[in-house]
């Protein structure tokens, strides 16, 4: 690594309008600016969580830099080539690099297309050859994701959904991509699994080392995960920092705003929990060479 | 008028709930969703029913209030302060539902009537419980309940339609529709889970306040543990339809007794601590 690393992706003064529908013909077509000038790096193998509440302008962020949407102005360098001139082979080489996981495994895939086909689809619609055949790539990669290989020819619904957002993971990772943009991925699903799919994120992470725009509301979620934090309010980027510093020193009063209304177990209960849990590991342990 | 606090010699115990089994019938043959659950509320108390999805928390909250849906069994008893609610038939039930006992729900969008303003919905609400209200007399009581929850502007407000209303303002609606009847009860369902952070600490505060002034006791039903440790005094945690552990929320969360007591409170991300690993049901799933 050098002392001052090229970023992976560069995002600069971005703008999204919207047209606001009504306005007779004599008035000009109101508008409405949903990302006002945000600008933002992601570095290579870092997470990097863009927080905010609804109507923030996150989610508008991460399709903008996916490519889902066009960009009103602004510009986005992906390693160095801007995002929204690419065409052709060019834009299919993007669309392989840079995925996207999104917050409802159900909707995003197709209810009536097998594992095997949902995750080899990606290299399909880029007419790449499948390493290793279709069957043996699939099972190659629902085991790194923790899901059981001889599942390859079910169905979306035939899979809970923390295994649902599994293979849309699996999905993501199928052309090796290098920016992975998780929208609110791991929102929707219960707190045991939650915390799996988080736990699951961070070791592909660690064995890939590809990097992550991690979107989410969830702030305990992203103090798990993130490298560094942009947190937005109305379309803008309030406050970017590392991790520790937004949570522990925030300098914006929104992020301060934002800390504080977060509901939280007492952290003296927590140490009371563990010295408890200590207390009863040992107590058994006794037991067990006493009988 | 209803006691708020218990004269010497009254049972402090407002809800009684002793083997509740609440089942349906499939395909498949009969599945509880709810078996043999016990736990008590005493008067002002605040208690958390906690669980992930499908725990069978929201249809314990249904089957206290009658509202399970067609083709659900429900067996076992329901005593709210001193009146055995199972037996109750759907009119009696309808005099407690509503009036004596409030209800939130998750979506208040839901729960309102887009074609009328919210001042006619929390009125005729009002209007079908008291007997020989006028309309007139029904509307100043929305403004005033309007104004309990701190609706700024209320006397013009009330003549909004629920559209005009943010998620978390229409939750204050909702819960100024709950409080005009001065409820001995209030459940709430998932009463922040679709509201922004910044709105959710709002409205937990507003049902504190509400508590307070009123000694009204709650039934707070959500899947967020750190919002139960929060506002309620006393826990009840279920998996699968069954009772896992109950008990004050001081002990739940520094001493659980329960194996999965203990997986879903390390479960739970910390926003003043990062953990190594969350700990999750069963070490094998993650680590491959």
């Amino acid at each position: 690594m050098t002392d001052t690393p090229e970023p992976l992706l560069r995002a600069r003064d971005l703008v999204k309008e919207f047209a606001i529908p009504g306005g007779g013909p004599l008035s000009r077509a109101r508008r409405f600016r949903a990302v006002d000038d945000v600008s933002l790096e992601v570095r290579t193998g870092e997470t990097l969580a863009l927080v905010g509440e609804s109507g923030s302008g996150k989610s508008t962020t991460a399709r903008l830099i996916a490519r889902l949407i066009d960009i009103t102005s602004g510009s986005i360098e992906f390693a160095g080539r801007e995002v929204h001139a690419l065409t052709g082979r060019a834009l299919h080489a993007y669309r392989s690099e840079v995925q996207v996981v999104f917050q409802d495994p159900y909707s995003s895939l197709n209810p009536r297309h097998s594992v095997e086909r949902i995750v080899t689809a990606p290299l399909v619609y880029q007419r790449r050859r499948v390493p290793g055949g279709a069957r043996a790539f699939t099972k190659e990669l629902m085991e790194r994701v923790g899901l059981d290989p001889d599942h390859s020819a079910r169905f979306p619904s035939q899979f809970s959904g923390g295994q649902a957002q599994r293979i849309g993971i699996a999905r993501a990772l199928a052309v090796s991509p290098k920016l992975i943009i998780a929208d609110e991925a791991v929102s929707a699903l219960d707190v045991s699994v939650q915390a799996q799919v988080i736990n699951l994120l961070r070791r592909l992470q660690d064995e890939e080392g590809f990097s992550y725009l991690f979107i989410a509301h969830d702030l305990a979620v992203v103090r798990q995960i993130a490298t560094r934090v942009a947190v937005m309010n109305g379309g803008r980027i309030v406050e970017t920092g590392d991790r520790d510093q937004v949570f522990e020193e925030p300098r914006d009063d929104y992020t301060k705003k934002l800390l504080s209304a977060i509901p939280r177990i007492r952290p003296e209960w927590d140490a009371a929990r563990r010295r408890n849990e200590r207390a009863r590991r040992d107590r058994e342990r006794q037991e067990a060479v006493e009988s | 008028m209803t006691t708020t606090a218990p004269e010497t010699g009254a049972d402090p115990t407002l809800l009684r709930v002793r083997d509740l089994t609440v089942g349906f019938t499939t395909a498949q043959g009969p599945v509880d969703v709810v078996e043999n659950l016990d736990f008590d509320l005493e008067r002002g108390g605040a208690l958390g029913i906690v669980g992930e999805s499908g725990s069978g928390k929201s249809m314990t909250s249904l089957a206290i209030m009658g509202l399970l849906p067609k083709g659900a069994r429900r067996s076992g008893s329901i005593e709210f302060a001193g009146t055995e609610l199972t037996g109750l038939p759907e009119r009696g039930m309808r005099a407690v539902r509503g009036d004596r006992i409030g209800m939130i729900f998750q979506d208040p969008l839901s729960s309102l009537n887009p074609y009328y303003t919210v001042g006619t919905q929390i009125a005729e609400a009002y209007r079908s419980h008291r007997k020989g209200v006028t309309r007139r007399q029904a509307r100043t009581v929305a403004i005033e309940a309007m104004e309990r929850v701190h609706i700024r502007d209320a006397a013009r407000r009330v003549d909004h339609y629920p559209h005009q209303f943010s998620g978390g303002m229409r939750q204050r609606v909702m819960i100024a529709m709950t409080l005009s009847m001065e409820p001995e009860l209030i459940i709430a369902d998932e009463p922040t889970t679709a509201l922004d952070v910044t709105v959710q600490a709002q409205i937990l505060d507003l049902l504190a306040e509400i508590r307070a002034e009123t000694g009204a006791g709650l039934i707070l039903i959500t899947h967020d543990l750190a919002v139960v440790s929060e506002v309620t005094d006393h826990i009840v945690v279920l998996r699968d339809g069954d009772l896992v552990e109950a008990g004050p929320v001081e002990r739940i969360f520094t001493d659980p007794q329960e194996e999965y007591t203990r997986m879903l409170l390390d479960a739970v991300p910390r926003i003043d601590d990062e953990i190594g690993l969350l700990r999750t049901t069963s070490a094998a799933e993650e680590g491959r």
